[in-house]
């Protein structure tokens, strides 16, 4: 291998530790207040504004929201200091499996497998709604 | 090998990470308009180190092309001569401007672009977030047309270099509006955050390298809007940080996507993103036209009250 690049291949490996180092020690993210029902029902509606919401119940970290509407369900769930949404089925929200207090939703879709929604109790909150 | 005179992203590489520092130190210490996220960084910067990898990985056949070309090229463009440079930087952008428009609007070109727009954010190491496969698909092969005219392979890549180290700097929100004539003509932080963002208003818009006039004569210019405000990443936002599945994402749901129609496979590799055969799925386009739509009925709706 030409020297050149072994030094451009060390220096950049060097540098991205630095920076990356100083990004994460400088704590300048977006300002995320947890969900609430509100800012939920803005941030899908933002997401999917031709989506008519029926009900949301937002999990107990805050970091994720379900939304029903109509036969279709709405995940809302925090990455970073941002948000992703996908869409499911309604009945696949009713039949996730709660485990170790979160349920799993998986979306089947590689840019985004799966998302967890932390449960306030024991069961599931969504199957009074279905 | 191809031997260049300089090598401007080498050579400019101390520069990226002073500015990302300075960045960094605008948002902490001065408030400026700066958000970073440790982990999206982290990402980033790690697509920035895999992108230079995948160069050298595949440089030698580059190079090899690159002069096997230039042997059956048509004129002898001297390399030193003033005006082949200045003919060299225009052909160059024009040749960026419709490479880069086509990696957005064909599904096989976007499966590696797509990865230098996935962040949701907008600052200097978004800059570095810079694809795995674009070389493997051959977003370098319109630049063997200079190279056929008979512009130097050198000359080429001390372009493209140069090319790319400018468009470094408009990745950020630090910076505001420039002025007015600078707005007119060159690509700019302003123009290039329209480019990044996901609102519909914005989408497929401003894919010029150094001069936005290529956008203005297309008719892909949006300018940006103070009551609008951009948002950043893609339509359908990742779900997380894992290296592999920033790579490579759309490149497995194209795998899917044939895996489960074989006959649409040339609709689902050289449609426009977001193709499907029944019409299911949301491209560009349709989200522009709802959108559009929302828009003509709520100013309706605004004229009747």
């Amino acid at each position: 291998m030409d020297q050149a690049y072994i030094i451009q291949f060390a220096v950049s490996a060097a540098a991205i530790v630095l920076l990356a180092a100083v990004a994460a020690w400088a704590r300048i993210p977006r300002k995320v207040e947890p969900l609430t029902e509100p800012t939920a029902r803005a941030l899908i509606a933002e997401e999917l504004p031709d989506v008519r919401i029926e009900r949301v119940w937002v999990d107990a970290d805050g970091a994720a929201a379900v939304a029903k509407a109509g036969g279709e369900g709405v995940v809302l769930f925090r990455v970073g200091d941002g948000f992703a949404v996908r869409t499911v089925p309604w009945d696949e929200v009713c039949r996730a499996r709660a485990l170790k207090g979160r349920a799993l939703f998986r979306f089947g879709d590689p840019a985004a497998p799966a998302c967890a929604f932390k449960l306030a109790g024991e069961r599931l909150p969504f199957g009074e709604a279905a | 090998m191809i031997e260049v005179p300089f090598d401007p992203i080498r050579t400019a590489i101390p520069l990226f990470v002073a500015l990302v520092l300075l960045e960094i130190a605008a948002g902490r210490f001065w408030k400026a308009r700066v958000a970073y996220e440790g982990r999206d960084a982290w990402t980033s910067l790690l697509m920035g180190f895999g992108n230079t990898v995948q160069t050298f990985i595949m440089l030698g056949l580059i190079s090899a092309v690159m002069l096997w070309v230039y042997e059956y090229r048509v004129f002898d463009i001297p390399i030193d001569a003033w005006w082949a440079w200045v003919a060299v930087f225009f052909l160059d952008d024009l040749i960026f401007y419709w490479t880069h428009r086509i990696s957005h609007e064909r599904r096989i070109w976007w499966a590696s672009h797509v990865n230098h727009h996935s962040s949701q954010h907008f600052n200097l190491s978004t800059a570095l977030r810079q694809p795995w496969t674009g070389l493997i698909v051959g977003t370098w092969t319109p630049w063997l047309l200079l190279i056929w005219l008979g512009f130097p392979p050198a000359m080429i890549v001390v372009q493209n270099g140069v090319s790319l180290v400018y468009q470094f700097w408009i990745h950020t929100e630090a910076i505001g509006k420039t002025p007015r004539w600078f707005e007119a003509v060159f690509n700019t932080p302003s123009h290039h955050r329209v480019h990044h963002a996901r609102n519909p208003r914005y989408l497929d818009a401003n894919y010029a390298g150094i001069l936005i006039v290529w956008d203005r004569l297309f008719g892909t210019f949006i300018e940006e809007r103070a009551d609008e405000p951009c948002k950043y990443g893609i339509v359908k936002n990742l779900g997380g940080f894992n290296i592999l599945r920033v790579a490579f994402h759309e490149w497995m749901a194209i795998f899917q996507d044939i895996g489960r129609s074989p006959r649409h496979a040339m609709g689902y590799l050289f449609g426009p993103p977001g193709w499907s055969p029944d019409g299911s799925r949301e491209t560009s386009a349709t989200i522009k036209a709802k959108w559009r739509a929302r828009m003509d009925s709520a100013a309706e709706e605004a004229k009747a009250a």
